[in-house]
């Protein structure tokens, strides 16, 4: 079958998205999708089209049990109550990180290079957080953190230009709480930050435009220009 | 407090924030959005499958898998209440193949035993898929694509997309034969599509957002 000619993808994805294909012929166009921009587009449309017909079915409270079960098996346990966000900390930086965060979809990779038997050093890749809506955000900086946290390395990928009055600075993002400096990094070379151990607790890294010498606020004061998730 | 179609896009602002948050490793954003979302997804989900361990295991799944891929939830490309229920949904439906107990086929021939017909035994016993649809189609350009289908597309649309039924399941609960339900819900999604796209052109227009 061909996938690509829109009136198919759209009858397939049709039957998709209510539901009534199942089976094999419902695995197949899972493994399709990512492949067929036109099928994935069609089940796009689709989705947008018919999921608020569920808005009229009534909520219904899943047990407790559930939300335990989930945190056990993402691997943390601080959410596991409290669930109130405190990171408004940094609102303006927060502000400018959730807007392009949902616009961008940030590719991001880990890499586990060198695998000593302990600790290896991880590679954050930092990606642009302006760009264009719907391509892919491009790599611009690379982080490599030593295993223990204490000296990261970071190298821009392609040219970075910074107006001359301005600095490209490092921050520690951590999955609570506000972000902390790392110090200024160089957008032409490698820059060692080390001293500072990294946050226990750091989600990203993020790098972000100030004035000469650094925030003075302890907080991001810039745009938020790049940005690397941490998995660890 | 049913989530009424305005909802829908009102709430998305601070679901895509959260789900942006959780993308980044944000538990507490990730707590946040459980606690707003959940109890919407569970009930789609438990609507497909309408037993409530499973219907607990189908949702667990769901939000796992919301964690790993919040990073590429695109606000752009899509609303977040679609993209959490749609992953929900095919989630639930994903589980009806595993779980080999389907209860809503024995019941669709209104037994006559206490257990009464195949509505007692939904998570939302008040209503059955058609007053769903009804409900849902509140929404403006909804109410316009789902007045032109017959009553018996949206019947079959209705058992399809809410309760998870195949065409076959449909057919039976209906007593029509298969390939009529096949071809009323073909032509019902053809003209809920054609219907649709008309809506949204229009609201481009009148928005004068940009898609």
């Amino acid at each position: 079958m061909d996938y690509s000619r829109p009136d198919l993808a759209d009858r397939l994805a049709a039957e998709y998205v209510t539901g009534t294909l199942r089976g094999p012929a419902r695995r197949r166009l899972e493994q399709l999708l990512p492949a067929h921009p036109t099928l994935r587009a069609a089940v796009k449309r689709w989705e947008a089209g018919l999921m608020p017909l569920t808005a009229s079915v009534s909520p219904q409270a899943p047990s407790a049990e559930v939300w335990k079960r989930i945190v056990a098996r993402i691997g943390g346990a601080a959410a596991a109550e409290a669930p109130v966000p405190s990171w408004s900390s940094s609102l303006s930086f927060w502000r400018s990180l959730s807007m392009f965060a949902g616009v961008v979809s940030l590719s991001l990779l880990v890499l586990f290079a060198n695998p000593k038997p302990n600790q290896p050093p991880i590679v954050v890749v930092l990606s642009s957080t302006t760009a264009p809506d719907g391509a892919a955000a491009p790599a611009t900086f690379v982080a490599s953190i030593s295993g223990d946290g204490r000296a990261i390395v970071t190298k821009p990928l392609m040219g970075v230009s910074v107006q001359p009055d301005r600095v490209l600075e490092l921050w520690a993002v951590p999955g609570k709480g506000a972000p902390r400096s790392l110090g200024l990094i160089s957008a032409s070379g490698a820059s060692v930050v080390s001293k500072s151990r990294l946050p226990a607790g750091t989600a990203a890294l993020a790098v972000s435009l100030e004035p000469p010498g650094g925030s003075t606020t302890g907080s991001p004061t810039g745009p938020v220009l790049y940005v690397g998730k941490l998995v660890l | 407090m049913t989530t009424t179609p305005s909802d829908w896009t009102e709430k998305s602002q601070e679901l895509s924030r959260l789900l942006s948050r959780a993308g980044l490793g944000d538990r507490a954003a990730f707590a946040t959005l459980y606690e707003r979302t959940s109890a919407h997804l569970f009930a789609v989900v438990l609507r497909i499958n309408r037993d409530r361990g499973q219907a607990e295991d189908v949702l667990q799944e769901v939000y796992v898998n919301v964690w790993r891929a919040a990073q590429s939830f695109d606000a752009a490309q899509s609303q977040p209440l679609t993209w959490l229920t749609s992953i929900a949904r095919n989630r639930a439906i994903d589980g009806l193949r595993r779980a080999q107990t389907q209860p809503q086929f024995q019941l669709s021939t209104h037994s006559d035993d206490e257990d009464g017909d195949v509505y007692d035994h939904m998570a939302d016993p008040a209503l059955g898929p058609l007053e769903m649809l009804r409900q849902a189609s509140d929404a403006r350009e909804l109410t316009h694509c789902m007045e032109s289908l017959s009553a018996q597309q949206r019947q079959s649309v209705a058992l399809a997309f809410y309760d998870g039924l195949t065409h076959a399941e449909v057919a039976s609960h209906l007593g029509q034969p298969l390939g009529t339900v096949k071809s009323w819900v073909r032509r019902a999604l053809a003209s809920l599509k054609s219907c649709l796209d008309g809506a949204s052109v229009r609201d481009r227009r009148d928005t004068g957002t940009a898609g």
